[in-house]
């Protein structure tokens, strides 16, 4: 075999001196050769990109360890537009393409590193080539294209710089499975011309049809890698990414009294031919189901398919364009987010959001705020009745604490906080609110399989001691698998099934969503 | 109805000069996201060394040094400060920069005394007539310089590499380095037109009919604040328009003072552009070009 | 606990200031009023802005206007301006309560805008209300201002006068010295509500409002209300602090209340550290008393010149050092003095092992949601 185009030796990522995002990873990329990337969302996928094309910094990240090669040079020290030059070009996730800029000048800036006129006009020949779309709408706003078109604008623009190598973060992501394909067969054409590809996928059956070789990371370590082939016959992939067979573990109805008998008793949740745009893009069209009181009900789908602009109607967050929410009488949709929190809808977020100067324990009495009821006054003048309370909560939230396993963290300021602790004092936070309703979003996103057992575990106790709703928004569908009692399957703001976890795995739509057309 | 059309013109002209201002506002701001409140001190600096200059190295010799120490300033500010700041907020940013703005400020004012230094303009205190209106020279070119400048800058953002990237860097710097686009460069070169557009600017604010270089100038560029908001945060054009506007409102509030102070007060020319701008914030936060705001969840 | 010692350098802090008068001189008592006018603005300031994430450039507008309704219900009618003739306690109280109102119009536009945005508008609030001081002459007096009656309490009063001569242990307590005492009973009042404020409830509602407003209002915390209260606050802070330096000065006048005494308040807070109630109040010594030293001991100075001669005179000297204290602050100490002094302490204080790293990806990764 020649010298490897790229090669990553023992790479290790921090992002923020604190939470480590890779460890010891290796990968090459050999000359024409395209590699893919598997793993599931929070593996460490994209941290890799950005420390090969040295984009690391302004995201908090950094390069502690490893070594990166890239034709034969060293790229440590290199910045973001040293390597540009050298020939090395990323598309970044989400396409992010210059939306007030139009489609030629978005290309222009693509090949701003090329000096050369000539050169310039031939790869820009080369990309009206590939994407004849892209010089029909060349003199309108990049942000009028449809998603497709916008990833197509994407890759065009770093094919402007003519790269040795094109790093590609999930261009997959958010498509619908016909145009998944059709990338998958551009990805492959650009490759015949002559470049390399690293390509970083969650989706696997797309990524192990394109690429000659392929490496799945998990929690930022690599757990397999060799010929697409290999993996795509390996019974880990399979069973983890390919969705075959997956054990079902039955998950036995608790009819259980509250354990606390002050929390209200959670009510049905009615979701209503619910709908909600941003400006063109329609990203809820017409879902509705309902969560009957004290169950756990899963939201899943793909990335893109809608699922948190769904938590976030339920939170009074964003607003629905049409349809309405219901959770007992009261009409969500109508309300404010605090209003809708002072019902007990209490929720996590995707990406958690804490104040991370305070320590755990305050946190937690955030939780407390709406159960609190001394205002401005008494709190500045420190009335009995206000230390009487702020002292009862503390109690309280010391219990919670408990519950969770983090009490002994409860005067540690959150930002020297793992990852996962951080992930357990919001879910801590939001059940300090004492909800009837609990809304979890992505709970588990990059655990270890060992964390995200325990937090299944949680999960399962909270509900049986507390006795509430819980909508539990998933992307790893195995996780809900043994836990929720029915499951939406939600696809590009569509339902597309609903039912049992057995059920709804079996379901054809549902395999073909996730596992692309070619699945089906 | 000739004062009527003189004040219109000296308040378009004027206005003209303070989108200068304005304009470089909103060119630091989508460049490096910083509102520079140190913006006033740059235009007095460019003032300021064409007048100590002329006398030794003739007007144009020293226009091009106040245009060049003016852009190295900024510069060098973003370079050393702006860039190094221990917590990457804008509001930290605005605070260190009214810090700059305070050291500037005071060592230009106490360079500059009681004296009221001259430009040594060659146009002086001439006045262009057309029919029974007349306008100062100043004004007059400033409006033509103004134009000449505003033109420039289409070409460079539309039409040049530098520009292009420039735009690309404003709207998602992150993105822009992974084409290879230095955001260091950019940010520099954003920094460096801001600073050329303020020296231009406070030429023009010291010659006729201004007395000469006073550290009040500075305050001008407080007054092309409201001219920055009201076009929109990160639009050039929209800092042209703001710019006009608010010349020609303080420009009548001002010349029919004694009409308008039964109701408003003495002075209300200074207040006004800040009303205007007050206004424009509660009705349409983003301005009257700018982009909407994104908040993101 | 960790709290004992702070109260203790509380208490120790708090005896100094209560014996400092015995032995100052009266230049001295008089910075030491105007740090400590000041010290209660800066508090109330950081309570917006360092807890509740709300930019004001326009505190001196809220200072201003409780200075004038002081000096306004408490004054009295004159040939040029007219007064209530209130009580001075009535007066003081108005001017907290006018203040505070005032925030609580403004709160609205606060309601739409944030950070550096809010910040302009706060910018422009402040010449609309030096425009209304100029020009209300009648209540204001205009640009020379009006004189402020002195502080008095239920026949005694805070000036030189009523008794005529007042001693104690064989001081004697003139007017500077009972005003100083006036001042630190209600800057220790201020203080310690400030810090009740900070620790409760509320301060925890405010502080989440600024670290994401969607997550407080997910919390049941309302955002809107939040921002409100934190306005009406600091308003309120802003009024007694206003009224305090027309006390210590005994004259209002609009240049008092410029841009610069803004830009001041907001240096104070950020020297001292955005949200640090004792950082506020060792900001607000500097920025206040630096001039005013450089003033009193330029001849003592070598590298000062007198003023007007050109060379570095004494407040041109405080203007610099002044501003490069901030910019010094900000490029090298972050979180201001307060932030220093906590990291210190995490140096000197073994902290408690936390559980392992887990290895996991950032939730930044995860960016591009819509």
């Amino acid at each position: 075999m020649s010298a490897p185009l790229l090669s990553v030796e023992h790479l290790d990522v921090v992002y923020d001196g604190t939470i480590t995002a890779l460890s010891d990873v290796s990968l090459t990329v050999a000359p024409g050769q395209v590699v893919a990337v598997l793993g599931s969302n929070g593996a460490g996928k994209t941290s890799l990109l950005r420390a090969v094309s040295r984009s690391l910094q302004p995201y908090g990240g950094a390069v502690t360890g490893g070594t990166i090669t890239f034709a034969g040079q060293d790229l440590a020290g290199a910045d973001a537009a040293d390597v540009v030059r050298r020939g090395l070009v990323q598309v970044p996730e989400g396409r992010r393409i210059f939306r007030d800029l139009t489609v030629a000048e978005n290309l222009r800036a693509g090949g701003y590193t090329v000096r050369d006129k000539a050169a310039r006009a031939e790869a820009c020949d080369r990309v009206f080539d590939l994407f004849p779309i892209l010089a029909e709408r060349r003199d309108q706003p990049g942000g009028l294209l449809s998603g497709g078109q916008q990833q197509m604008l994407a890759m065009g623009r770093a094919l402007m710089a003519s790269p040795q190598l094109l790093l590609l973060d999930e261009p997959s992501l958010g498509l619908a499975p016909l145009l998944v394909d059709q990338i998958g067969e551009i990805v492959t054409e650009i490759n015949r011309q002559g470049t390399a590809v690293l390509l970083i996928e969650q989706n696997a059956v797309m990524g192990l049809r394109v690429a000659h070789a392929a490496s799945v990371l998990e929690i930022g370590r690599v757990t397999a890698s060799g010929t697409a082939d290999e993996l795509a016959a390996s019974d880990d992939v399979q069973e983890r990414y390919l969705g075959v067979a997956v054990p079902v573990v039955a998950t036995e109805v608790v009819e259980s009294e509250p354990a606390i008998p002050t929390a209200e008793p959670p009510q049905r949740l009615r979701v209503e031919g619910l709908t909600v745009r941003f400006g063109g893009i329609t990203a809820l069209s017409e879902v509705s189901f309902t969560v009957e009181p004290g169950t756990v009900h899963a939201l899943i789908g793909p990335n893109g398919a809608g699922k948190s602009t769904l938590v976030n109607v339920l939170g009074g967050t964003y607003r629905a364009t049409e349809g309405a929410v219901h959770y007992g009488d009261a009409e969500l949709t109508a309300l404010r987010p605090d209003r809708v929190a002072g019902l007990g809808v209490a929720r996590t977020f995707q990406n958690i959001s804490l104040a991370l100067e305070d320590t755990v324990e305050d946190n937690l009495l955030v939780g407390r705020h709406r159960l609190m009821r001394r205002g401005l006054v008494p709190g500045m003048l420190r009335l009995p009745g206000a230390r009487r309370e702020e002292r009862e909560h503390r109690e309280t939230v010391g219990g919670i604490a408990e519950m969770l396993g983090i009490a002994h963290l409860l005067r540690t300021p959150v930002h020297t906080l793992a990852y996962g602790d951080r992930k357990r004092v919001e879910m801590g936070r939001a059940l300090a609110a004492r909800p009837s309703l609990l809304l979890l979003d992505e709970p588990v996103a990059g655990m270890t399989h060992g964390e995200s057992q325990e937090m299944a575990e949680t999960i399962r106790q909270v509900r049986r001691d507390l006795g509430l709703s819980i909508v539990l928004v998933e992307h790893d569908m195995p996780f809900v698998m043994g836990l929720a009692e029915q499951v939406t399957v939600l696809d590009f703001g569509k339902k597309i099934a609903e039912g049992t976890p057995a059920a709804v795995q079996r379901d054809p739509e549902v395999l073909r969503a996730y596992l692309g057309a070619a699945a089906a | 109805m000739s004062y009527l059309l003189e004040q219109v013109l000296n308040g378009l002209s004027y206005g003209l000069v303070l989108s200068l201002i304005a304009a470089g506002f909103a060119i630091v701001f989508t460049s490096t996201g910083v509102l520079n409140f140190a913006h006033g001190s740059i235009v007095l600096l460019g003032a300021y060394l064409v007048a100590v200059l002329h006398d030794s190295i003739g007007f144009w010799p020293a226009v091009l040094v106040g245009l060049a120490g003016a852009a190295l300033v900024g510069v060098a500010i973003n370079a050393v400060l702006v860039r190094n700041l221990a917590d990457k907020k804008p509001d930290t940013a605005a605070i260190l920069m009214l810090g700059v703005d305070i050291v500037l400020l005071t060592e230009l004012t106490r360079r500059i005394g009681n004296q009221v230094l001259t430009l040594g303009a060659p146009w002086g205190a001439s006045v262009v007539r057309f029919g029974d209106v007349s306008l100062p020279t100043g004004r007059v070119l400033a409006a033509g310089v103004t134009v000449v400048a505003f033109g420039a800058l289409w070409y460079l953002f539309s039409r040049t590499d530098l520009g292009v990237g420039m735009r690309a860097a404003a709207a998602d710097g992150p993105t822009a380095s992974l084409m290879g686009i230095r955001l260091s460069r950019t940010a520099a070169t954003g920094w460096a037109l801001a600073g050329v557009l303020a020296a231009v600017a406070g030429i023009f604010l010291t010659s006729f009919p201004a007395p000469g270089v006073a550290p009040t100038v500075a305050l001008s560029a407080f007054a092309a604040i409201p001219a920055w908001v009201l076009g929109g945060f990160d639009s050039v054009p929209g800092a042209v328009i703001g710019g006009l506007l608010i010349g020609l409102t303080s420009a009548l509030v001002t010349g029919y003072e004694s009409d308008l102070e039964p109701f408003l007060g003495s002075g209300f020319g200074e207040v006004a552009p800040y009303v205007v701008m007050i206004v424009v914030l509660l009705v349409r936060p983003s301005g009257l070009l700018g982009s909407k705001e994104a908040v993101r969840v | 606990m960790s709290d004992l010692p702070r109260r203790i350098s509380g208490l120790v802090l708090l005896l100094v200031a209560l014996a400092l008068p015995l032995v100052m001189s009266d230049f001295w008592l008089q910075t030491g009023l105007f740090v400590m006018a000041t010290a209660i603005g800066a508090v109330g300031l950081t309570l917006l802005v360092g807890v509740a994430g709300q930019l004001s450039l326009g505190h001196a507008a809220f200072a201003a206007i409780g200075a004038y309704v002081f000096a306004w219900s408490t004054g009295e009618s004159t040939t040029s301006v007219s007064g209530l003739g209130l009580p001075p306690v009535l007066g003081l109280v108005l001017a907290a309560v006018v203040s505070a109102g005032v925030g609580a119009a403004f709160s609205p536009i606060a309601g739409r805008l944030r950070g550096i945005y809010l910040g302009l508008a706060t910018l422009g609030l402040v010449f609309v209300v030096r425009h209304l001081l100029v020009n209300l002459d009648q209540w204001t007096g205009g640009f020379v201002g009006r004189s402020v009656e002195p502080f008095a309490v239920l026949g005694f009063s805070f000036s030189n006068r009523d008794p005529d001569y007042l001693a104690i242990a064989g001081v004697e307590f003139s007017g500077l010295h009972r005003l100083w005492y006036l001042f630190l009973l209600l800057a220790v009042v201020a203080i310690w509500l400030a810090s009740n404020l900070r620790a409760g409830r509320t301060g925890r509602a405010w502080a989440n409002v600024r670290d994401s407003e969607t997550a407080a209002a997910a919390m049941g915390i309302g955002v809107a209300g939040a921002k409100r209260s934190a306005f009406v606050v600091s308003s309120a802070y802003a009024g007694v602090a206003g009224a305090m330096l027309a006390l210590a000065y005994g004259r209002v006048a609009p240049d008092v209340f410029s841009l610069t005494a803004s830009v001041d308040f907001l240096v104070m807070i950020v020297l001292g550290g955005l949200g640090s109630v004792a950082g506020a109040v060792v900001g607000a010594v500097f920025v206040t008393s630096l001039p005013l030293v450089l003033a009193q001991y330029s001849s003592a100075l070598p590298f000062l010149a007198a003023p007007g001669s050109g060379g570095l005179d004494p407040s041109t000297a405080a203007r610099i050092v002044y501003g490069l204290a901030i910019i010094a602050v900000l490029v090298f100490l972050r979180g201001g003095l307060a932030g220093a002094a906590r990291r210190l302490r995490a140096r000197l204080r073994p902290t408690p092992a936390v559980g392992q790293p887990a290895v996991a990806a950032p939730s930044r990764s995860k960016e591009t949601t819509r």
